[in-house]
């Protein structure tokens, strides 16, 4: 230190520069910047990187999202529209005021997408596959298995395509407009379809198969359960799917007065509310409570809203008749017992209680089959399903399957996803008969998480989002720094009135504008992938951080190892580690 | 505009950069009117959200350590609560300006005004500047910045609570290019870099802290001679000056108050009235506390035989701050004259200091054959 005053500064700076103190040395752990996966996509049946297209929406890439999204989900705009969300539920930002409104944001960018985004066209190799069934399954491998360069048909019994997109679900919950459009879109990338055509009956199965070098069987579960009730074949009863699959088409029934539902899922929450657009009052009979009901929640809600009346343990014993025709259920009351094999707590009839509702029409919508008759007889199965992988290999090589038909959830979106893994086996089929087999990712690589759905990206191994030492492990809200979010209300749809969406069969849920879809996509936390935010940067007591590569840098002769940058992190996109030093 | 509003203006004209401060009555209007300054655009500066004082002053430290104008304002149990700041502000050099609305320290809780809290902080190495009305405060703030940033010391200007805090009094506003000529942008001569860093604050030894301390010391020392070189410069293109003291009607007085802050003008009153009655009474205005201005009061006082000195501030032990560094400074052994001082404690807690106080205190100095007490209360229903 200089010892007259003549040498010593008036401020108490020092007279070298600090970087000669090269504090690095002093850490036992050092930060890494690692791209972690969000929950929204471990929780999405389709696969779809949820996280990388809101992010894109945050920086204001809106065709690059709308293309991340294409590359795992062929219909945004059904998605949108009818999905069960499981990612809204496993969204951190409910832990801090309310869930991305993920649903919505897809809705905006599916009708986006219809609207201006032409259909890619892609090279065909030498090889074709056959779909059997053109619901959310069939379409979602045809159009993976088009882009992967194959010719592909689809042959459809009905006389239109869509399967339970259009046979099951009402107009007010998606427009037969927004559904043409979907599907036309998917033709023009290069997807046949053939209607009218039932394979097994207009066309033999040999014919089929061999016309083919790789088959996808998705032909769906249609046959509703019989309620098992005396009575049930009297004038006024009727299966919920046939029900639908008139009103569907245009019919307008009369079905009297007062409509008895029988059932807690989607198919006999739309059996309700389409009765009641026919005039009807109308009242759910279900045999567990309301906690219960498979029915995805806003559908029980607007069924309520619309005036559905619910009655809860309560299952039919016997339907009661007048001339020949349907007046009342005799119905039996139920509490709850002991779990079954769903996990749901199983309806037990309280002996002696016992009531009668009164209805002119009984639709009962208790669960669906699937008819695997019409398949070849050596296409295995087991319970009710046809036995498949997890890449949708049947007993049978070269033949696929998936959808209702197969042994998974039945909801549009593990029905897309099953088409999405069955494309993945298909090609990887398709690759080792033309002799040039590909060493791809194993599953666990593919798959988003550990629970999550395969990833068509990963399999085709051209991420266009650039990501730092991905690893496939779920952020949880504890890894995340909440303080750094403001809360702010989630953008909620506009829908139509109750009249007006008891009045008619117009689209009921409005969705969001585009504006609204973007500002919502700002809320999403990005959980554990760095979107550059900075605050590392601003914390680190070293000034060791700065901006490199589109990325940061971490300048180890410096950094000490406190871990302030991870621990201020606000996604959980750096971690502590002992590794390398 | 109130005193209040005139304290914006002035860090609004000043270019303040970066804005740091904590609410607490009676400063709080200070900070309102700057944040809507900055919200509406007015004012491109960062205005930093606190939860206390303390952290305020940390605040203005660090940007000023950084190259930027730093602007705070407090009062009072805020003032105190950013005591140790405040050291660090005069020792770090850092040319922080902050405005003290002058409120009394409780307990008992009171809002109203008196000095106690400022000259508490009389130890801290800031420039201390006290004003008397709303002109002189909008005024002092600018003109604190040239100081500052001059000298690498940290200033604090003065104005009483309510008095002058929140009554409205006619202000003439500089046009913001006449003051962008008389105040350019800051150039610091240190700033954190982190391109080239260095260690601020760190740590100095026995072989050079004095060294350190002396070059403070030394410029406290020239903090009058540059603030008469600054109020010139105001004079001549704003026509306004204060000086560091000001005498008014000296000539011939036999007996003169030594006032600082609103009581100044009350005094003024009463001097022009009793000159009118025939007495020889003058008056002496302090504007500088720090560095206190021993030599230019050792020349005002010098013809006088009695000072009154009235403190609106109590040192307990010791008693008004003023009168006990007057005698301080009249004691230095130079040759020159001292006369009798008599200290009055008066107004603490906001009680008001009336021309009828002020004159039975002249009056109460003419009759006094010497000062009986180190201090002389004023006013007390005990």
């Amino acid at each position: 230190m200089p010892e007259t005053a003549g040498r010593v500064t008036p401020m108490a700076v020092s007279q070298t520069s600090t970087l000669v103190s090269r504090t690095g040395s002093w850490k036992y752990i050092r930060p890494v910047y690692q791209d972690r996966l969000a929950p929204c996509i471990e929780a999405c049946p389709v696969g779809i990187d949820i996280e990388g297209y809101l992010n894109l929406l945050r920086e204001g890439r809106v065709e690059a999202a709308c293309d991340l999204l294409l590359r795992e989900n062929p219909m945004p705009a059904v998605t949108g529209r009818v999905c069960h969300h499981p990612c809204e539920t496993g969204c951190n930002r409910c832990q801090l005021d309310e869930g991305v409104a993920i649903h919505a944001i897809e809705r905006a960018l599916g009708d986006l997408i219809l609207e201006t985004t032409p259909a890619p066209v892609f090279p065909a190799a030498p090889a074709s596959v056959g779909v059997v069934g053109s619901g959310p399954a069939g379409l979602a491998c045809a159009y993976h298995v088009a882009r992967l360069g194959y010719h592909v048909t689809i042959f459809e019994a009905a006389s239109e395509p869509g399967g339970m997109l259009r046979l099951g679900i009402p107009e007010y919950r998606l427009p037969r407009r927004v559904l043409d459009r979907q599907i036309d879109w998917i033709i023009a990338q290069g997807v046949t379809i053939e209607c009218n055509s039932r394979v097994g009956e207009d066309i033999p199965w040999w014919s089929f198969l061999s016309s083919f070098d790789a088959a996808f069987l998705s032909t769906g579960a249609h046959q509703s359960k019989a309620l098992g009730a005396p009575g049930e074949k009297l004038g006024g009863v009727e299966s919920g799917l046939a029900f639908l699959r008139r009103t569907n088409a245009g019919e307008r029934p009369s079905v009297g007065q007062r409509v008895v539902v029988v059932g807690g899922g989607n198919t006999a929450m739309d059996c309700a509310r389409t009765a009641l657009r026919l005039g009807a009052e109308v009242t759910v009979l279900y045999r567990r409570t309301r906690a219960e009901m498979p029915a995805i929640g806003e559908e029980v809600d607007e069924a309520e809203r619309e005036g559905v009346q619910f009655v809860f343990l309560a299952a039919p014993i016997r339907l009661v008749s007048a001339n020949g025709r349907v007046n009342a259920i005799e119905c039996q009351r139920m509490r709850l017992g002991d779990p079954d094999a769903s996990g749901r707590r199983a309806p037990v009839p309280i002996p002696n209680d016992r009531f009668t509702q009164p209805a002119d029409t009984v639709l009962s919508a208790i669960g669906e089959t699937a008819e695997l008759d019409i398949l070849p007889p050596e296409i295995g199965r087991q319970g009710g399903s046809v036995l498949t992988d997890e890449y949708g290999g049947t007993s049978r090589a070269a033949v696929f399957a998936g959808g209702d038909l197969a042994d998974q959830p039945r909801t549009v979106a593990d029905a897309l996803g099953a088409g999405k893994r069955a494309a993945i086996g298909i090609d990887q089929y398709l690759r080792m008969i033309m002799g040039r087999p590909l060493e791809g990712p194993p599953t666990a690589e593919l798959r988003y998480g550990k629970t999550g759905n395969l990833s068509m990206t990963r399999w085709r191994r051209d991420d266009p989002v650039s990501r730092t030492a991905p690893v496939n492990d779920v952020v949880r809200y504890e890894e995340l720094n909440p303080r750094h979010f403001t809360r702010e209300p989630r953008r909620r749809d506009g829908r139509l009135g109750v009249l007006e969406s008891r009045g008619g069969f117009g689209e009921v849920n409005l969705g969001l504008s585009r504006d609204q879809a973007l500002e919502e996509a700002q809320r999403c936390f990005n959980c554990g992938v760095c979107n550059r935010c900075d605050v590392c940067l601003t914390f680190c007591p070293d000034v060791a951080i700065r901006h490199a590569d589109g990325g940061y840098a971490v300048a180890m002769d410096y950094c000490k190892g406190c871990g302030v940058c991870a621990e201020e992190c606000p996604r959980g996109a750096l971690v502590m580690t002992r590794e390398g030093l | 505009m109130m005193g209040n509003h005139a304290v914006s203006w002035g860090a609004g004209l000043a270019r303040a950069e970066v804005i740091s401060a904590y609410p607490i009555t009676p400063q709080t209007q200070v900070v309102e009117e700057l944040s809507e300054m900055c919200a509406d655009g007015r004012l491109d500066a960062r205005f930093i959200k606190v939860e206390s004082e303390h952290s305020a002053m940390a605040a203005c430290i660090g940007a000023s350590a950084a190259g930027a104008r730093a602007f705070t304002a407090t009062s009072s149990q805020g003032l105190a609560l950013m005591h140790e700041m405040l050291h660090w502000a005069a020792n770090g050099r850092h040319p922080v300006v902050m405005a003290d609305i002058n409120r009394a320290m409780g307990p008992g809780w009171n809002i109203w005004t008196d000095q106690t809290d400022s000259l508490s902080q009389r130890d801290t190495g800031w420039v201390q500047l006290y004003c008397e009305t709303n002109q002189e405060v909008l005024d002092t703030t600018v003109m604190a910045f040239q100081l500052a940033e001059t000298l690498d010391l940290p200033v604090m200007l003065v104005l009483d609570a309510f008095y002058l805090s929140h009554t409205s009094e006619p202000v003439d506003i500089p046009d913001q290019e006449a003051v962008d000529a008389f105040l350019p942008r800051r150039k610091a001569r240190y700033q954190l870099d982190v391109n080239d860093p260095h260690s601020f604050g760190a740590l100095v030894r026995p072989d050079a802290y004095m060294e350190m301390r002396f070059q403070l010391q030394e410029a406290m020392g020239r903090a009058e001679a540059v603030w008469g070189e600054v109020e010139a410069d105001w004079a001549r293109r704003f026509g306004r000056r204060y000086g560091a003291v000001e005498g008014y009607r000296l000539d011939d007085a036999a007996l003169v108050l030594v006032t600082s802050g609103t009581i100044t003008s009350t005094a003024r009153f009463v001097v022009d009235r009793l000159r009118e009655g025939g007495e020889a009474v003058g008056l002496v205005k302090v504007k500088m506390f720090r560095p206190f201005p021993a030599r230019s009061l050792r020349g005002l006082l010098g013809g006088a035989e009695r000072v009154a000195v009235l403190d609106r501030n109590l040192s307990p032990g010791r008693g008004g701050i003023f009168a006990e560094e007057l005698k301080a400074a009249l004691y230095a052994g130079d040759g020159f004259p001292r006369p009798d001082v008599y200290g009055y404690v008066v107004g603490l807690g906001g009680r008001d200091v009336t021309p009828e106080v002020i004159e039975g205190i002249v009056k109460r100095t003419w009759q006094a054959s010497g000062p009986e007490r180190e201090d002389l209360w004023v006013g007390l229903n005990l």
